[in-house]
């Protein structure tokens, strides 16, 4: 009887004493950081500027920390003419959010230009709008993820480094690839302190930030054209937050960027800005590979302890892989379609998205989780994934992304390994969550010395993948130490005289610029763009030869209308790829391919003299 | 409806019998509903056992990094053991059906019952970021076993009982209450079952939101005036009943596996002392039996607070 009193009075104290006190320990916890606005003055009321430029078009958009009621809301942007300020264009801040979007058509984008962002008497803010970089042989782009801003795992060190290395190594574009602001309810918050963190480098250069799950406020994303999410986790699909606050954080991330290729909103009346970027002649898609992307939960079979994850290493992969399963969407499969056909001021094309195409981590968590495939990633739906590497390979597009916390570097496969293209997945700003690329068995056709995770792999959702590098964290690794933990960020530099492609992956804290630094192993890696679709099984046309330089060369199936690739050749000859036993028409044009060069193309036919003058 | 529901004529000691089988199928569903979770789905530890102290705790026993957290092809102790735990839950929930007044070992097992829900509990309040309503709301869980308890051993209208069950009560509505009005962030999910089942803009169910969580803080205070104490446990039951059911109104679709069921429905399920702890307290309060009961139990144990 004793006991049993003993034990009702225990249950009932531990119910109230739990709580009470971790309240009392949480105000001392030094785990998370205290993300707030802080209140500064009139003068500096604009916190930060974003900016690109494409097709003569300038939008800039202003973030201002929060104004009063009786503050001016109207903001003003101008450009220097001739050592005065002109204002160029003028809005009212929309509030939620503060943000102020200006456009300014009809911009020559040939020269650079020095802006101010005006608001009131007090505050101006000022930057750099760029020339376009036509007339350089490299255009140098850092990629960045996972911008955790939490002390448990480095999150509050500070980001000089990368302001400091950016600068020296003068990056052409900037890519936020997701997870700017990792705080669910509290994006405004987190969105100024992104600026002010890299806000000395934004202002300066065209920069692109895609915002990711967390940003849109939840653990893991499946827009579903959005839809409402009502399942935690949100593996049912849609969006968790409202439909308001989504709108807000993409006013915020995107409203700067070429107007969207296909305007309709989806549900919630949530924009879309799936996208063109052409800078320095390199032509970037801007793609939405969470907005359209089907839920899983409920969809397949149920095949581990959460909707979204597959733990039996020995379930049919074909099961998962169900009808009417998305995951670009049509509307972005028409755009990617006509993106790789079009040419014009191009000489290479690059895809920027969240995250890579395939499920590209083993082990998932702070320890040895190991997962088969995870749903969260691009490996799901397969023919989805299969659909967007046959759409961006038509454009020997390549790969930029994010989101995994773990860099790596994966050609993709359809069909065989090694026909798509490639991908480079940049290390996490600050690691939140540690994943490594571990395969249980020793990768296929790996290079001569290569680790044994390199090589030929199938990922937990059978998609064919060949892995060149991975930057896996330790084991167990220290807390706060950024490096074991492989935080970093990435550089791309695209040369469109050589048509090559170096992908490079830096930790934290050390100076690029010093031969000393070392990336992480696996890295500095150069491809060429043509790697991008170039499958072993194929054979080689006879080579053509132009009257111009770098002509626009495109194939197409001659039995079934279908194109096979378009692609600006590199220099006056250009020798066609093609799968044996097909014939193609053959089509060639100083920007598109306009003139019928063969109409009975096929592997081995002789080599040919077009003129296109 | 009959069978659940008490009447002025039905003798008192039937009447405790009835009050009792509210708090048993209470426990029973709570527990059944979170056995499911963690058979089926995955309860939510891995917040506490996927951490450095907790390794550095366990280190200390000689348990090896491996041992711990699995090779990468074998499970290890953190797997192993979520898992196991579901049997607690699953031994609980019958123990729940079968427990009677002279059952003190299976009181007790209840009682551990409680605790595996506080531990989990915990877990979800570490999850949420030290979220106090996180804990608070699910009050109302943790405490049906020791109500179910107290209702045998001290008598289903013993104060005791009573006044735990008015605690179970405060705990899940002012939690409930605390982020709905918006004290702590507002679940995403309550904005979007709202939206969803009431086809409703963000701002009405913002409005909406603030509305009942206003309400769940009156009907807390209402438990203590005699004259509305009923209409609030009667307005709890329902709106505790609604809130559960919510979940799988809301996510559940004749397109999905099993209509979305297994995903949904013990959402429901577990939730279900949200509305069984106001119903008993509703029904305590509401018709004192007028007849004399044909023999004094000591199972009904004193009344307290009667109106």
């Amino acid at each position: 009887m004793k006991l049993l009193k003993t034990l009702l009075i225990c249950s009932i104290v531990t119910a109230i004493t739990i709580p009470a006190a971790s309240q009392q320990k949480r105000k001392t916890a030094k785990g998370r950081a205290v993300l707030a606005i802080p209140e500064v003055e009139k003068k500096d009321a604009i916190c930060f500027a974003l900016y690109t430029v494409s097709d003569g078009t300038l939008k800039l958009t202003a973030q201002l920390y929060p104004l009063a009621e009786d503050d001016p809301k109207e903001v003003r942007l101008e450009i220097e003419k001739g050592g005065s300020w002109v204002e160029v264009a003028k809005v009212n801040a929309i509030d939620p959010g503060w943000t102020a979007p200006f456009r300014v058509e009809n911009w020559d984008d040939s020269k650079e230009a020095k802006y101010r962002v005006a608001h009131g008497d007090e505050a101006t803010y000022e930057g750099i709008i760029r020339k376009n970089p036509v007339d350089k042989d490299e255009i140098l782009v850092a990629g960045f993820t996972g911008n955790s801003i939490h002390p448990t795992h480095g999150g509050d060190i500070s980001r000089q480094d990368i302001i400091d290395n950016v600068k020296k190594a003068d990056a052409d574009i900037l890519f936020f690839s997701g997870d700017q602001v990792y705080d669910h309810f509290k994006h405004y918050a987190g969105w100024l302190k992104f600026g002010r963190d890299f806000g000395d480098i934004i202002k300066d250069r065209p920069t692109l930030c895609l915002p990711d799950d967390h940003d849109a406020g939840q653990p893991n994303l499946w827009g579903e054209s959005g839809k409402i999410s009502t399942l935690n986790g949100a593996s049912d699909g849609g969006y968790s937050r409202p439909g308001v606050y989504v709108q807000e954080v993409e006013r915020a991330q995107t409203s700067h960027f070429p107007d969207p290729a296909d305007p309709h909103q989806i549900g919630q009346g949530i924009g879309v800005w799936f996208t063109n970027l052409n800078w320095g002649n390199i032509d970037f898609a801007v793609i939405e590979d969470r907005k359209f992307k089907t839920g899983p939960a409920g969809r397949i079979p149920k095949q581990g302890p959460r909707p979204d994850h597959i733990l039996n290493p020995d379930y049919d992969s074909t099961s998962v892989d169900v009808e009417g399963a998305v995951l670009l969407g049509e509307r972005q499969l028409n755009f990617l379609n006509n993106w790789a056909q079009d040419w014009a001021k191009a000489d290479m094309k690059v895809a920027l998205s969240a995250t890579i195409f395939c499920g590209g981590a083993h082990i998932h968590g702070n320890a040895n989780g190991r997962l088969h495939a995870d749903m969260d990633s691009n490996g799901w739906p397969q023919t989805g994934r299969n659909k967007a590497i046959s759409a961006l390979r038509k454009g020997f597009a390549f790969h930029y992304a994010g989101d995994q916390h773990l860099a790596t570097i994966f050609q993709h496969g359809v069909a065989e390994h090694g026909d798509g293209i490639w991908s480079f997945c940049v290390p996490s700003i600050a690691n939140l969550y540690l994943r490594w690329w571990q395969p249980l068995e020793p990768g296929a056709n790996r290079e001569e010395g290569a680790p044994e995770y390199t090589g030929d792999h199938l990922d937990g959702f059978n998609n064919k993948v060949t892995n060149y590098a991975a930057a896996n964290p330790e084991a167990n690794p220290a807390g706060n130490i950024l490096n074991t933990r492989s935080a970093g960020w990435g550089i791309v530099r695209l040369n469109t005289k050589s048509r090559e492609i170096t992908m490079e992956c830096w930790p934290r804290n050390v100076d690029i610029t010093d031969p000393a630094s070392e990336q992480y192993p696996g890295w500095p890696r150069t491809i060429s763009q043509f790697d991008n679709y170039n499958p072993p099984s194929w054979g080689k046309l006879g080579e053509l030869s132009f009257d111009v330089e770098d002509p626009v060369v495109q194939l197409v199936d001659e039995e079934t209308d279908e194109i096979l690739y378009t692609v600006r050749a590199n220099g006056k000859t250009f020798t066609p790829g093609a799968p044996e036993g097909k014939t193609f028409v053959v089509k060639a044009g100083r920007d598109t391919p306009d003139t019928i060069v063969s109409q009975k193309g096929k592997v081995g036919c002789a080599p040919q003299t077009v003129s296109l003058n | 409806m009959k069978f659940f529901t008490l009447s002025s004529d039905m003798p008192r000691e039937k009447q405790d019998q009835l009050l009792l089988l509210y708090l048993r199928l209470g426990a029973f569903l709570c527990f059944a509903g979170w056995a499911w979770v963690h058979f089926y789905w995955q309860a939510p530890y891995g917040v506490l056992l996927w951490h450095d102290n907790t390794f550095s705790f366990l280190q200390r026993f000689g348990i090896t990094w491996e041992e711990f957290v699995g090779t990468g092809v074998g499970d290890g102790w953190v797997q192993m053991w979520s898992s196991r735990i579901g049997w607690l839950y699953l031994a609980c929930a019958i123990i729940s059906l079968t427990v009677r007044k002279v059952s003190r070992y299976q009181m007790i097992g209840l009682l551990g019952g409680s605790l595996l829900l506080v531990i989990l509990t915990y877990a979800k309040f570490v999850k949420a970021q030290y979220q106090l309503p996180m804990f608070v709301e699910h009050g109302g869980q943790i405490l049906i076993p020791v109500l179910l308890v107290f209702a045998l051993f001290f008598g289903a209208r013993h104060q005791a009982t009573v006044n735990a069950a008015i605690i179970a009560f405060i705990m899940t509505f002012a939690g409930h209450g605390a982020y709905a009005v918006g004290f702590w962030p507002t679940p995403s999910t309550f904005y979007a079952m709202t939206t969803v089942i009431l086809n409703v803009e963000y701002q009405a169910a913002q409005i909406f939101l603030y509305i009942v969580g206003a309400l769940d803080f009156v009907i807390c205070v209402g438990l203590f005036v005699p004259s509305i104490r009923c209409a609030s446990a009667l307005y709890g039951a329902a709106w505790g009943f609604v809130t559960a059911l919510a979940r799988p109104l809301a996510g559940m679709s004749l397109s999905l596996n099993y209509w979305g069921a297994d995903q949904f429905l013990h959402e429901a399920i577990l939730r279900a002392p949200h509305f069984l702890i106001p119903l008993y307290l509703f029904f305590f309060w509401k018709k004192p039996s007028s007849k004399p009961a044909h023999k004094t139990t000591k199972e009904a144990g004193e009344p307290a607070m009667t109106s």
